[in-house]
């Protein structure tokens, strides 16, 4: 549906909004952006997971691995107090981009 | 179930990181993968067919390996050649929180831009270190006098000057000892007031006697100041209340350590001065030579002692003005309710003592020492603020220099502006960027101005001639000129690096990085902007030329003026009889041998002697009573008087109109007779003879005999003053100041050490002092002047530089942005003259528009000017026409260069180059 440059650019935002409340792990996160953009938005572990890897090393979001019993352990990822700030800040600038864009294709709604 | 942990192992070839990382991949990876696995079995698949499903989350085993080692290894890409790109994603992806690290970074990429162009670096700062170093030398002069009035005294804001009469130039000490100390009784608004009479005095009692300039004080003085002294104490008010006294002084740190090789035990020790013992009582500190700015005082003694310094006996005469007076105001009292309390004060003295205040006027002003009238700062606070316009407008002129730099580099780094656009820098980061390379460059410039500054400052000291003032000058840099240099530097940068940073971060990327690197030229904004700067550049050189062609023209009319004496051929000695010992009688004896002697030396035209000099701020004034004049209420009766020896005029070349001059039968036993100039005729007697006519004179009556041609004695650029002469044999004190005017055949250099040995034959002991041509001392009459033109000058020249570059480089850089056009004209017929004239007309026509700004801001700007001009108009046609003229040749020049090499452009060339 959306192309490749358009999820590239939106994918690591999405993810930090959704270890935002809680922390998730890697499948579980992919699988959430599934559901909830109904299916228009997939990724495959191949592409997902260099992002989860390389907003760690920005110190963005922390992995923790974690055992549950009766599975095998899993690793989960939550926000770290940069990756909120950095979060806080990007959600304002995709507001602005989004009203931006509205105001520009639809002029009725801005 | 398949072993994902195995299938990641043999896919992902994992090189370069550590084991437990690389373990924690493969097992990440794996769990994700048997998710995938079990969900696909939930929704009904197959075990082989959900196998295939979840392996096909991963196709590119080779990509996700290299992704994960370059996050892993902290690297980003490495796909850009260019350098800066790392650092635009850092400050992108951490965002607003860590500013200071982005701040770091754009500080190492400034640098970095900085090194890289060795050339442009070395021409801004060198460009902004002159526009800089201007403002920081008026600066630290001004931080030296203006600011800093009382060296060694840190607080002056609530210390004031008090005089009396209207404001003048040349005030003389407007306060009777008893005056003073009536007020003092009776002032609520000052918490102290202290009153001093400085002179020179000689250090007696030691193996060569030696002038030193001292001041005879109130016991309050170091108090009022809070000045504690480094060794000892100061005056007890017992030792300084007259008609009580103590021989006590307080001597000056140089004293202290030059005649006494800073001896420890000094306090109590005796020495003498104008030969009689004082008992130290303390040494002042180091920073400390006394509170009337730019003069240097070394010993201080109680008011009280005037008998034993001078003979006199001032202190108990109140009609006798000769205090200057500084007053502390109380906290919270204003200067205008002070002044209005001492004038009621001093009306109820006036009131009670008429006869005293008959001829002096008795109104009281305040002023604050910045603009004291006692001491340099009278002159200088006109002086200096102006050329701290000129500096500033010089700063400005460097700015709009630099900044048209750095618009034409930023054409050269559009595409690695655009770059870090498309990666993701926003505008703020590229401007940000910008500001802190012109921050860079800013604060480079600045450091260069302090090391210029360093040796400037003290440059002020050369326009002084040898002179008998104990002139000094401590400008240096101080902590407030650092300071201020730092904000000047920062403020320059953000004035020159906005508009630069502006435009050059809105640039339209796709186009940009389409274009060919070769046909990258300036958009019509920045060409106008550009032009803009360059009108700019030569408006604001025209308005410095001006300035400097105003002052320049103005000092050379002082100098040509006709001063009303013939000064080559002159030269001066001096030397004081009453510190040595000399009586009235014994000292007119001794001056008629030394005139007798001098004048019997072979090369000697004339010879006379004056307790002053001309224009060498050495003339003294008194209050007259003149017959048949009636001073206006309050019109103050102070008037220049001169005491000279026979043969003055004779010696000067200043002719005698009407009467006679002085000889050596003017003595005390004969009438006492007075000769006056023409401006002294002029102004109380005029129309009338003024031969016969009486003038009193500390009780003494004096019948004018002569006048004499005007003459001026304090700066040339003064109207001549009202003047009265007496003669030296019949002064009834022996006079303090004795100054041999000689007029010689030949050089008068040549003569110094005759005249120096035949002197030393009357008397081997007598110190004589300033033995240099009149035309050399004189230039003190000049100093302001000179000072003004010859920084004014200099900002001139370096403005008409700075412009002169400004409009070369504009001129050259479109010219070769436009070979390929020109080379296109050439091709198709055009004519090189014509080529040449297209080319010289692009600069001419901005230099026209940059003469006509600046004519009217310089007109605009030297009415400001109008007080420090002598003999010529602000708007002085010549001045404004000759630097018009000289600033449309040198563009021509500069805009010539690039011409020329506009018409011998080969098209083929110029075709092929695209």
């Amino acid at each position: 549906m959306f192309n490749r440059e358009l999820k590239k650019g939106s994918a690591e935002f999405l993810i930090l909004c959704l270890i935002e409340g809680r922390p998730r792990h890697g499948y579980e996160i992919g699988k959430l952006i599934e559901a909830r953009s109904k299916g228009l938005i997939q990724f495959r572990i191949g592409s997902f997971y260099p992002i989860l890897c390389r907003l760690e090393a920005r110190d963005l979001i922390t992995g923790r691995w974690v055992e549950k019993a009766g599975e095998r352990r899993r690793r989960f990822y939550r926000l770290t107090p940069n990756g909120r700030k950095y979060l806080a800040a990007q959600r304002g600038i995709w507001n602005e981009f989004v009203s931006t864009v509205n105001h520009v294709v639809r002029p009725d709604l801005a | 179930m398949p072993d994902w942990a195995q299938y990641v192992r043999q896919n992902l070839a994992l090189s370069r990181l550590t084991v437990q990382r690389e373990a924690e991949v493969i097992e990440d990876l794996a769990q994700q993968l048997d998710d995938a696995y079990a969900e696909a079995l939930h929704r009904g698949l197959t075990p082989s067919q959900a196998e295939a499903a979840a392996k096909k989350h991963i196709a590119d085993w080779p990509a996700l390996a290299k992704q994960v080692e370059r996050s892993r290894l902290g690297r980003e890409s490495a796909i850009s050649t260019l350098q800066n790109r790392t650092e635009d994603r850092d400050i992108a992806r951490h965002g607003e929180f860590s500013l200071f690290v982005g701040f770091m970074q754009d500080i190492r990429i400034g640098l970095r831009m900085l090194r890289k162009n060795p050339g442009f670096t070395a021409v801004v700062v060198l460009t902004l270190a002159l526009g800089i170093a201007a403002n920081t030398t008026v600066l630290s002069w001004i931080s030296a006098t203006l600011l800093n009035p009382i060296p060694g005294v840190a607080h002056t804001s609530d210390l004031v000057a008090i005089t009396r009469g209207d404001r003048s130039d040349h005030p003389t000490p407007p306060f009777s000892y008893l005056d003073l100390r009536d007020l003092s009784e009776r002032t609520q608004s000052f918490s102290g007031l202290l009153g001093y009479h400085d002179d020179y005095m000689s250090l007696t009692g030691v193996a060569k006697p030696e002038r030193i300039y001292g001041a005879l004080t109130t016991a309050n003085y170091f108090d009022v100041l809070g000045v504690h002294p480094i060794l000892g104490r100061a005056f007890l008010p017992e030792e300084g209340t007259p008609p009580a006294g103590a021989a006590v002084i307080v001597i000056g740190y140089a004293v202290w350590q030059n005649h006494f090789a800073g001896d420890p035990q000094i306090v109590g020790k005796t020495i003498q001065i104008n030969r009689h013992p004082y008992t130290v009582v303390g040494v002042a500190p180091r920073d400390f030579t006394g509170c009337k700015t730019g003069l240097r005082t070394d010993l201080w003694i109680p008011l009280s002692m005037d008998r034993d310094v001078w003979g006199a006996d001032r202190p108990a005469r109140r009609g006798t003005f000769w205090l200057n007076v500084l007053g502390q105001l109380r906290p919270g009292v204003t200067k205008s309710q002070a002044q209005a309390e001492l004038n009621l004060l001093m009306q109820g003295i006036a009131e009670r003592f008429p006869e005293d205040h008959r001829d002096s006027p008795n109104e009281i002003s305040l002023d604050p020492l910045w603009r004291s009238p006692f001491g340099i700062n009278g002159y200088l606070h006109k002086i200096f603020p102006m050329l701290l316009g000129l500096a500033a407008v010089l700063l400005l002129l460097a700015c709009a220099n630099v900044a048209s730099l750095l618009l034409v580099r930023s054409v050269g780094r559009r595409r690695e502006i655009a770059i870090r656009l498309g990666m993701g820098a926003s505008r703020q980061q590229i401007i940000r960027q910008f500001l802190i390379e012109s921050l860079l460059l800013g604060l480079l410039g600045g450091t260069a101005a302090i090391v210029i500054t360093k040796w400037t400052s003290h440059s002020l000291i050369a326009f002084f001639p040898p002179s008998t003032l104990p002139l000094t000058n401590d400008a240096h840099v101080d902590q407030r000129v650092l300071f201020v240099t730092i904000a000047v530097s920062i403020l320059a940068a953000i004035l020159f690096g906005i508009l630069p940073a502006l435009r050059s971060s809105n640039l339209p990327v796709q186009s940009v990085l389409k274009e060919e690197a070769t046909s990258v030229s300036l958009t019509l904004h920045k060409s106008r902007l550009l032009s803009g700067l360059v009108v700019a550049q030569i408006s604001l050189s025209l308005v410095l030329l001006v300035c400097a062609g105003l002052f320049t023209r103005s000092l050379q009319k002082a100098q040509q003026s006709d001063p009303g004496f013939e000064a080559s051929h002159l030269l001066l000695a001096s030397y004081e009889l009453s510190p040595a010992g000399y009586t009235r009688a014994t000292g007119v004896a001794f001056n008629r041998q030394v005139l007798d002697k001098l004048s019997a030396l072979p090369g000697v035209e004339s010879v006379t002697v004056a307790d002053f000099s001309p224009l060498s701020f050495s003339i003294h004034s008194d209050y007259l009573q003149l017959e048949g004049y009636v001073p206006q209420p309050h019109e103050s009766m102070e008037i220049s008087r001169a005491i000279v020896g026979p043969n003055y005029f004779r010696t000067l070349r200043t002719s005698v109109i009407s009467g006679r001059e002085f000889t050596a039968a003017d003595t005390r036993d004969s009438q006492l007779v007075a000769v006056v100039n023409q401006a002294f005729v002029g102004r109380y007697w005029p129309g009338e003879s003024a031969i016969g006519k009486q003038v009193t004179d500390w009780g003494d009556r004096f019948t004018v005999v002569g006048v004499a041609r005007n003459a001026k004695y304090r700066l040339l650029t003064y109207p001549a003053e009202p003047v009265i002469y007496f003669p030296i044999y019949q002064e009834s004190s022996p006079t303090q100041d004795n100054t041999i005017h000689l007029r010689t055949t030949g050089d008068p250099r040549a003569m110094a050490s005759s005249v120096e040995q035949a002197i030393h034959q009357l008397n081997p002991e007598l110190p004589l002092f300033n033995v240099n041509p009149l035309s050399v001392t004189m230039q003190l009459g000049t100093l302001f002047g000179r000072i003004a033109a010859t920084f004014a000058g200099s900002f001139g020249l370096l403005a008409m530089l700075l412009a002169a570059v400004g409009i070369y480089g504009v001129v050259a850089y479109s010219t070769r942005q436009r070979t390929r056009e020109l080379g296109i004209r050439v091709a198709l017929g055009a004519e090189r003259r014509g080529i040449y004239r297209l080319v010289l007309g692009q600069g001419l026509r901005l230099a026209v528009a940059g003469l006509v700004v600046g004519t009217a801001l310089a007109v605009a700007f030297t009415r400001l000017l109008k007080t420090q001009l002598f003999g010529v108009s602000q708007t002085d046609a010549i001045t404004f026409a000759s630097v018009g003229v000289l600033l449309a040749i040198v563009a021509l020049l500069a805009c010539h260069i690039p011409a020329r090499r506009a018409t011998r452009v080969d098209p083929m060339v110029a075709l092929r180059h695209e």
